[in-house]
């Protein structure tokens, strides 16, 4: 009995130092592509934060309010965002690819999952900031209207109006990612419905006399209802 | 030549038939049908009366009118076959029309006259606007005699005003045009100009055409005459009364006036950077004609439009002010109605502080126009109350001093133009 | 007379305006004459005309150039005799040209014989042969003409001490229209010259023949009615002559002078033709067409006479002081060139002696409805002299050749009737016939093709005028028909090339024919004609369906 065990034993050592000797070239494929991979990443990055630089793309994201956005989250600068974002992915498709290399077949079958699903990442990704500084744009937008509007509470306004875009765009990222996509899009559905609902009843029941007053002014007589509250500002 | 492209075919014919002029005016409209022809018939008289031998052309740039202004414009051309004036002409005298847009944009108007009178050659060329229903025609050899006879390049409106009219062009526009670029033009934006041929070509040329904006290129060509060594003048043109039909919106009279002198700041800067002080302008007949007399506004709610914008937009204001002058403005702010007094140092670094941001584009550059405009009521309010029972020379001499306010701190914007802070 | 089965030959003339004087000169004596001027008919006749217009050539103390009549029954000797009248008469009729005769009705130089009577004696037979007045101040609505010479109308005769009407110089008194004795002896004399064989009569000053007090003493209904008597007498006894009235009018206050075909055969149109020079500075058609437009019918027997120059300065009369003045600034800048409401300037020099503006106004003449009248030397573009005085610079001597005299004379230089133009632009070496003959590019050759163009169909001479109003204003086109045919005459009047779209659609489906080369240009379809034309040029077409 102890010859059959040791005998196992020394064929289970066996079959592992076989394995471990057929991983071992994998392995340190793995580690040859991850560091190149990184090394490759290191140079796209920096190759990119040059050209972005040299192409001001932080001056074109200024003017859209994206750098006071990040400022405010307290992330880097757009051209920084987006050279370590292109660096983070491609590292990532190296590793995945060094980890494909070892050749473990249910680890293989997710790095293809992993490869399927990173256009949808990057477009989510893509969705997430250009949405967020839509909703910061718009709600900047709708707060100065409203102040020059001398409207009631234009923070309030300013605010919902975020708040609506951001819900919006983060619907369209759930759905993206295919994340509960059927929960987001109902109870966006229902939100959405029900604010639209609240203001046409709020408008229709006090704002009538004003939108009847607005659309003679503007469709029957032709001519733009004339402010007498200020002077000519010509 | 690019900007040829905007002119329809049908509008090519029409200029061929006109052929080369010595005086060209423009004038742009939509939906004016209403003042139009009285507009047009001034016009007319006063070429009759000062320009009766020289070769003249009235061109209609219509934005898409649906009331039937174009055909009140062409139907008023003297002619063998026109007969609109009862009088007697030497010469033919064409009125033609055409449709730049299906709607209305200063820019493409502007743009048509131009290409308009560089393809006639016209010698001078005004551009005078049916809104003002007042027009005389007088007008037309004020404006148009010192270039077409006197060799000047530009001529630029003075008009009798009440004094509380044009407050952002009395406390804003005017003061900084001349304290930038050392001219004391009193109307550097307005809807009457005059010019000659050489200017015209140029800044048809040099300017930046956007297809069919928002831009309204007046005040770049204002500063364009100012700033690039063309003879300047102005002519007191008396009284002028506008229809109503421009829009009197302030956020939108802000983004063409304050946001187009502010755009033409980066390009000019060589010119304005290096002037001290200011000179006069030569001006024939009253360079300041001011009136008096009650008028209805809302100066409480000039305030409030203030105090609120304040304070609803401190966020926005942070980012394009100092945090000096944002504490300063919340102060003024805070104070009632009996002591608010946004003072002209102060109101002079706001706009100053503005202006640096508009160039940096701290953020987006219409915002930054629309900020401005609640502080700008808090400084209209100001000047309502501080001469409230003043004569038209006290108003006179306040606007002098605001003016030579801006003259004074614009080493303040020039060190936040250059510090880039 | 030339025997014509065309009673309306004149609406198909080509006139040719000439001074005896300034033609020709046979005998060396320094002035034209008949026999000259005889001489010269095959130049005539080359060129192209068929009416001469002879200006005064009768016996007279020539202090307003003839005009001042002292003998309706002869010939002035300087100019020849009365044989030598006849003898080129019966040349002129056998190269078909006709002959028109001055005939100055409204007044008589001092010097006449019957002036001489008159004023001898208030009793005397002739005294009322005239208008005679004791005192100045009648007729105070009357006008005067020669502005710039005399003061009054009425002029103080010591030797019957009174005073008598003038219209014109003050030696020029009136004829007394309301004598028949006057109107019998004016048809008398005009009898006298018909029974010899003239073509027709230009009546000078016919708007003054009566006056009445409160008046303009202008166009009154009494001078009408002479008119049409002299009319009627012209119709029965010498049927197929010409009355053309010399009325410096309105339009409108000439069209009575043609009654209803009863008075004048033809009239000048006065108020034209300053308007032509003044639309070719202004390159603008509009004054060309309003005066026309402003232009009555006239009955169809009747014809206007065009021309462009003539003896006289070019009047400014029947114009704004607004056109005055601008055609003084554009066409006499030089005071010295102005003279009684007019420039006293020949064609070429007025023109600049600029050959395609000089060929666009003869286009326009022969295009334009009425009869032309060419006047001497103008076929060539001859000059002028203002420093000669009065208009009399526009009457110098016709220019023949380079040599001795320009060919006019073969006497001494210093005999000629007035000098010739020396200088070296239109000087008698740099203009002449003999020149200009000799090359088929002269101005002369090109008058000579124009003239036979416009002869080669009536419709110029008889057709209605049509204006086409096209937007471009610079282009000046009518369409000229007659009997179902059509010219259409496009004239460029501006300095620079120009574009212009003629509505022609009612024409749609006919070839225009260019006339002078006779070339086809496309035909007239659906869409508006485009057609280019040159600094000053102009086309004439055929319009044939084909």
């Amino acid at each position: 009995m102890r010859d059959i065990i040791v005998g196992e034993l020394t064929q289970a050592a066996y079959e592992i130092f076989r394995g471990f000797a057929h991983l071992l070239p994998r392995l340190i494929v793995m580690i040859v592509i991850v560091f190149v991979g990184w090394l490759i990443a290191y140079i796209v990055r920096a190759v990119l934060r040059s050209i972005l630089k040299f192409a001001k793309f932080d001056r074109f994201f200024e003017r859209a309010g994206a750098s006071q956005m990040l400022n405010q989250a307290a992330l880097p600068s757009p051209t920084e965002l987006l050279s370590r974002f292109v660096f983070w992915v491609a590292w990532l498709g190296f590793i995945m690819l060094g980890i494909n290399a070892l050749g473990i077949g249910g680890l293989q079958e997710h790095v293809a999952r992993f490869f399927f699903f990173l256009p949808r990442l990057v477009v989510a990704s893509f969705l997430i900031f250009f949405g967020l500084l839509l909703a910061s744009f718009l709600s900047r937008a709708a707060l100065l209207a409203a102040v020059n509007a001398n409207l009631p509470s234009p923070r309030v306004i300013s605010v919902s109006t975020r708040i609506l875009i951001s819900v919006f765009v983060l619907s369209m990222v759930f759905e993206e990612l295919g994340l509960a996509q059927q929960t987001m899009l109902v109870a966006f559905a229902i939100a959405f419905g029900a604010v639209m609902l609240g203001l046409a009843i709020s408008f229709g029941m006090g704002g009538r006399e004003i939108a009847q007053r607005f659309l003679e002014d503007r469709l029957v007589r032709g001519r733009r209802p004339v402010k007498e509250d200020e002077p000519s500002p010509f | 030549m690019a900007e040829e492209s905007i002119l329809s075919d049908d509008f090519i014919r029409q200029l061929m038939n006109v052929g080369e002029v010595d005086i060209l005016i423009g004038v742009p409209t939509h939906n004016d049908a209403r003042t139009v022809g009285a507009a047009i018939h001034a016009i007319q008289a006063g070429i009759l009366k000062s320009f009766p031998r020289e070769r003249a052309a009235i061109i209609n740039t219509d934005g898409g009118s649906n009331d039937g202004t174009p055909d009140i414009v062409m139907g008023a051309s003297i002619s063998d076959v026109h007969r609109s004036f009862n009088g007697y002409t030497l010469r033919t005298l064409h009125s033609i029309s055409t449709q730049y847009s299906r709607t209305p944009s200063s820019e493409l108007a502007l743009r048509t006259i131009l290409s308009a009178a560089d393809l006639l050659r016209a010698k001078a060329c005004a551009v005078i606007s049916p809104e003002s229903t007042t027009v005389d025609p007088g007008w037309v050899e004020s404006l148009l005699r010192p270039v077409y006879r006197e060799n000047v390049d530009f001529v630029s409106p003075v008009y009798r005003r009440h004094k509380f009219e044009g407050v952002l062009l009395t406390n804003l526009i005017y003061p900084m045009t001349r304290a930038l670029y050392g001219i004391r033009l009193r109307e550097p934006y307005t809807t009457e100009i005059a010019f000659s041929n050489r200017l015209g070509c140029e800044f048809l040329l040099q300017h930046r055409w956007s297809q069919g904006s928002d831009e309204d290129p007046r005040m770049d060509l204002t500063i364009n005459a100012i700033s690039n060594g063309f003879r300047v003048q102005q002519a007191y043109l008396g009284e002028r009364t506008q229809s109503g039909s421009q829009s009197r919106d302030l956020v939108t009279a802000m983004r063409q006036t304050v946001g187009g002198l502010f755009s033409c700041l980066e390009p000019s800067f060589p010119a304005w950077s290096g002037v001290v002080g200011s000179e006069s302008v030569l001006t024939r007949g009253s360079e300041f004609d001011v009136t008096d007399g009650p008028l209805r506004v809302n100066r409480k709610q000039l305030k409030q439009m203030f105090s609120q914008g304040v304070s609803e937009l401190g966020s926005v204001l942070q980012v394009i002010l100092t945090a000096e002058t944002l504490v300063e403005l919340q102060s003024v702010a805070s104070a009632d109605e009996a002591t608010f007094r946004l003072s002209g140092e102060l109101w002079v670094k706001t706009v100053y502080e503005f202006a640096a941001s508009y160039q940096k584009s701290v953020m987006n550059r219409n915002h930054i126009l629309q900020a401005l405009v609640p502080l700008y009521r808090g400084r209209m309010f100001t000047f309502l109350t501080q001469n409230r029972v003043a004569s038209s020379a006290e108003v006179a001499n306040d606007i002098e001093n605001l003016c030579l306010e801006f003259e004074r701190m614009k080493p303040y914007l020039l060190e936040r133009w250059d510090g880039r802070k | 007379m030339l025997e014509s089965h065309d009673p309306l030959w004149y609406k198909n003339a080509v006139i040719y305006q000439v001074h005896v004087r300034a033609f020709f000169d046979s005998n060396g004596d320094g002035v034209g004459d008949f026999q000259g001027l005889a001489q010269k008919l095959d130049y005539l006749s080359d060129l192209g005309i068929n009416a001469i217009w002879l200006m005064p050539f009768f016996p007279s103390p020539l202090r307003d150039d003839g005009y001042d009549i002292a003998d309706y029954w002869s010939v002035h000797p300087l100019y020849g005799t009365l044989d030598d009248f006849k003898t080129f008469l019966a040349a002129a009729h056998e190269r078909k040209i006709r002959v028109i005769v001055e005939m100055v009705l409204n007044h008589t130089s001092d010097q006449h014989i019957w002036f001489q009577e008159s004023r001898s004696s208030r009793d005397n037979a002739r005294r009322d042969w005239y208008v005679w007045s004791d005192t100045d101040t009648r007729y105070q609505s009357a006008r005067i003409i020669f502005i710039d010479t005399e003061l009054s109308n009425w002029a103080w005769d010591p030797v019957s001490k009174e005073y008598y009407w003038h219209r014109f110089f003050s030696h020029q008194p009136d004829l007394n229209y309301d004598n028949p004795a006057v109107r019998q002896q004016l048809w008398e004399v005009m009898k006298f010259w018909l029974d010899l064989g003239v073509d027709g009569f230009r009546l000078d000053a016919v708007p003054y023949l009566i006056e009445r007090e409160g008046t303009s003493c202008e166009n009154l209904p009494e001078t009408h009615a002479i008119i049409k008597e002299l009319r009627r007498k012209l119709d029965e006894q010498y049927p197929g002559r010409m009355l053309l009235a010399e009325a410096n009018q309105w339009p409108a206050d000439l069209r009575p002078y043609f009654g209803t075909g009863d008075e004048f055969h033809m009239a000048f149109h006065f108020p034209l033709m300053p308007r032509m020079f003044m639309a070719l500075r202004l390159e603008d058609r509009k004054p060309i067409t309003e005066i026309l437009q402003q232009t009555p019918e006239i009955p169809k027997s009747c014809q206007w006479a065009l021309f462009l120059r003539n003896h006289d300065e070019l009047t400014l009369e029947m114009v704004t002081d607004m056109e005055r003045d601008y055609m003084y600034d554009e066409y006499a800048h030089d005071k010295t060139m102005r003279l009684n409401l007019g420039i006293r300037r020949r064609l070429s020099p007025l023109l600049e002696h600029d050959r395609r503006r000089i060929e666009l106004m003869n286009g326009m003449l022969m295009s334009l409805p009425g009869t032309p009248i060419i006047y001497y030397g103008d076929e060539i573009g001859m000059g002028d002299n203002v420093k000669l005085g009065d208009r009399n610079g526009v009457r110098t001597p016709m220019q023949w050749s380079g040599g001795w005299n320009a060919g006019f004379s073969t006497g001494d230089p210093e005999n000629l009737y007035f000098p010739l133009l020396q200088n070296p632009v239109y000087g008698y070496q740099a203009v002449n016939v003999l020149s200009q003959k000799r090359s088929p590019h002269s101005l002369l050759s090109w008058m000579q093709h124009l003239i036979r163009v416009r002869r080669s169909t009536p419709l110029l001479g008889s057709g209605l005028i049509e204006f086409l109003y096209p937007a471009n204003h610079r282009i000046l086109a009518y369409v000229r028909q007659l009997d179902g045919q059509t010219i259409l005459v496009v004239n460029n009047l501006s300095s620079a090339a120009q574009a212009v779209e003629l509505d022609l659609r009612r024409f749609k489906g006919n070839v225009p024919i260019e006339m002078f080369g006779g070339n086809l240009f496309p035909r007239i379809g659906d869409s508006l004609y485009l057609l280019t034309l040159a600094p000053y040029q102009f086309f004439w077409f055929r319009l044939r369906r084909i």
